[in-house]
């Protein structure tokens, strides 16, 4: 299995606790066989790379570098992230099985790839927009609630972290709660958790 | 595959009826288009116009924190349905067109997904609309701008002074850029019948009046101001009626100064008018004037042209490419009232030039501001840039 994880924060960048997650996932992957790229953001160690894990990394950074906030960077920045998933699509010959988004920001890529070469993705919730600006409903706001919406209805599976967090997927986005995988990332069997849920979606997709 | 903000019915600004012309001329050359399109109520998700397939996409409807975020998140539409276009059409298409910054996420996206080449044609820019760059959010866009030149395989501009001015703004080699003007439909200026207008005419000024046009939003880069600073100067000579079509954020200070002048019969503002008004309104005009300060390109001269009108700009921008002086046009300095009331009064008063002058202007419309021929020239640079493609390792 071929797997690319879009992330904005993996070490040496890190802003929360998304990055040591997203590490920690990448090298179990890769110690069960699975060819892991991780497509993520730096802004100046941009490039291929291939970690001391196995774990193969593409860090791109914004050309466009005068924002006026976080949502138009992110918007923008989403071209790199497809432009470098594309890369890695098109260089081994077609073989990605599945794109695993964490959180918001690079749903949007998720979502391209998807309709482009018909690859599924889980769109892995770290936390919801709701929850971090305690329910604020400005036009920005809205914006990456509208994200989060598009990624949970393309999405062929969204992996939580709780119980806690599906029951708030689906009472704020109204997702079919089959839809939803929780896997618990302190739990013994959280990597068996992820590959089944993996080789579920991979194994459900019309195309492979 | 065209990628655009507007395409009729959508009507914002120049660039929807630019890619409606140019999108069917290039059918009828022999070229599958598709535009991708912001949806509008009442179009169709999908349509053929004339062997054209429109895709309309649901432009993001939620509001937006300001125009241009809202830019990036309807492109998020606009790649994710043509991506799925492009996947159902088997991967065949073989260039992208982007239309300006408005699409420039959606196109270079496109452009690393499929492998294609991706065009741009810039019709305007931040810098040059701003006057320079002044805020983050100007900086911003100015900086999508120059990505999209960067991404593109060639920048198209409809005018030497675009091409000068892209290639200064965004620090481009010389061999990126293309110079395609943009056109007019001649024919669509020249039909319907000629009775009746002396009676459309009745509505508008006195018989023994004159009508001097102006056809332009009211905003200062236009140049509006200049015109009726030189209202005063003309009617010295000449007796006529100025009529404005079109608003902006201008209107009510000038119509303000043109009461205190004591002007206020002698010029008309018409706000919006349809095509059929304003067609009409080009061929019984004794003279249009085109004051801008800042113009790409100055389509509406070229309009005014092909509607037998002759016409009276400022001499900057693309208009001074459109218009030789004493052949088909008058130029008169930019931001000077004094030299366009010179221009306008001669055009008025000596009507032998004045057809001489319609004469040759109808002519060049005809031969060079051609859709026919634009869309032959555009196929050569699609047929330039595959043909670089095709060595490249992407091909």
């Amino acid at each position: 299995m071929q797997v690319i994880i879009l992330s904005w924060e993996f070490p040496p960048r890190m802003v929360g606790q998304l990055a040591d997650y997203v590490m920690r996932l990448a090298h179990q992957l890769v110690k069960n066989d699975v060819e892991t790229h991780v497509v993520t953001y730096h802004d100046y160690l941009t490039g291929q790379h291939k970690e001391s894990e196995g774990v193969n990394t593409t860090r791109v950074s914004n050309p466009v570098r005068t924002h006026i906030g976080v949502l138009t960077w992110v918007l923008t920045l989403n071209q790199e992230v497809v432009r470098a998933a594309s890369n890695i699509y098109h260089e081994s010959n077609k073989m990605v099985d599945l794109i695993d988004v964490h959180d918001w920001h690079f749903l949007q890529s998720a979502v391209t790839l998807k309709k482009a070469f018909d690859i599924p993705f889980v769109f892995s919730v770290e936390s919801l927009e709701e929850h971090r600006s305690h329910g604020a409903n400005f036009p920005f706001n809205m914006a990456i609630k509208s994200l989060e919406w598009l990624g949970l209805y393309e999405a062929k599976r969204a992996i939580v972290k709780s119980e806690w967090m599906r029951d708030e997927v689906v009472r704020l986005y109204r997702v079919p709660v089959e839809k939803i995988v929780v896997i618990k990332p302190r739990s013994k069997t959280w990597i068996p958790e992820v590959l089944e849920a993996y080789r579920n979606v991979v194994g459900g997709s019309s195309s492979k | 595959m065209m990628l655009t903000w507007e395409f009729p019915p959508r009507i914002i600004g120049g660039i929807s009826p630019h890619v409606f012309h140019l999108s069917r001329n290039l059918a009828k050359n022999g070229v599958k288009v598709y535009v991708v399109t912001c949806d509008f109520p009442g179009a169709p998700e999908r349509e053929i116009v004339d062997g054209v397939e429109v895709f309309r996409v649901d432009s993001y409807k939620n509001p937006s924190p300001d125009f241009a975020t809202w830019v990036y998140l309807m492109n998020i539409n606009l790649q994710k349905e043509a991506a799925a276009i492009v996947n159902s059409l088997g991967g065949e298409v073989d260039i992208f067109h982007a239309h300006d910054w408005l699409v420039a996420t959606a196109g270079i996206g496109l452009k690393h997904v499929f492998r294609k080449p991706l065009l741009a044609t810039m019709h305007s820019t931040e810098i040059g609309r701003r006057n320079g760059l002044h805020f983050d959010y100007e900086r911003m866009i100015h900086e999508t701008e120059a990505w999209l030149t960067y991404e593109a395989w060639r920048a198209i501009c409809c005018s030497h002074y675009m091409v000068s001015h892209v290639r200064w703004a965004f620090g481009l080699p010389e061999d990126k850029l293309v110079m395609i003007p943009n056109g007019v439909k001649a024919e669509d200026y020249m039909e319907g019948p000629n009775e009746g207008l002396s009676e459309f005419r009745e509505k508008f000024a006195r018989a023994e009046e004159k009508i001097v046009l102006f056809v332009g939003r009211l905003v200062y880069e236009k140049g509006i101001q200049v015109l009726v600073e030189a209202i005063p100067k003309v009617l010295e000579k000449v007796n006529a009626k100025f009529i404005v079509v079109g608003s902006g954020y201008m209107k009510d200070p000038l119509m303000n100064l043109a009461r205190s002048r004591g002007l206020a019969h002698k010029l008309l503002f018409t706000g919006f008018v349809d095509d059929k008004t304003l067609r009409n309104l080009q061929r019984v005009a004794d003279v249009s004037v085109v004051p801008s300060l800042f113009e790409p390109f100055g389509i509406v001269a070229l309009e005014a042209m092909a509607a037998g009108s002759p016409v009276v700009v400022s001499d900057t921008g693309g208009l001074a490419e459109i218009v030789e002086h004493d052949v088909t046009g008058v130029k008169a300095y930019p931001d000077n009232p004094n030299s366009l009331a010179w221009g306008i009064t001669r055009v008025l008063l000596e009507d032998k030039y004045a057809d001489w002058l319609r004469g040759n202007a109808l002519r060049k419309v005809q031969e060079v501001y051609n859709w026919e021929k634009i869309s032959r020239q555009t196929k050569h640079v699609y047929e330039a840039v595959l043909n670089d493609y095709a060595k490249s390792f992407w091909a």
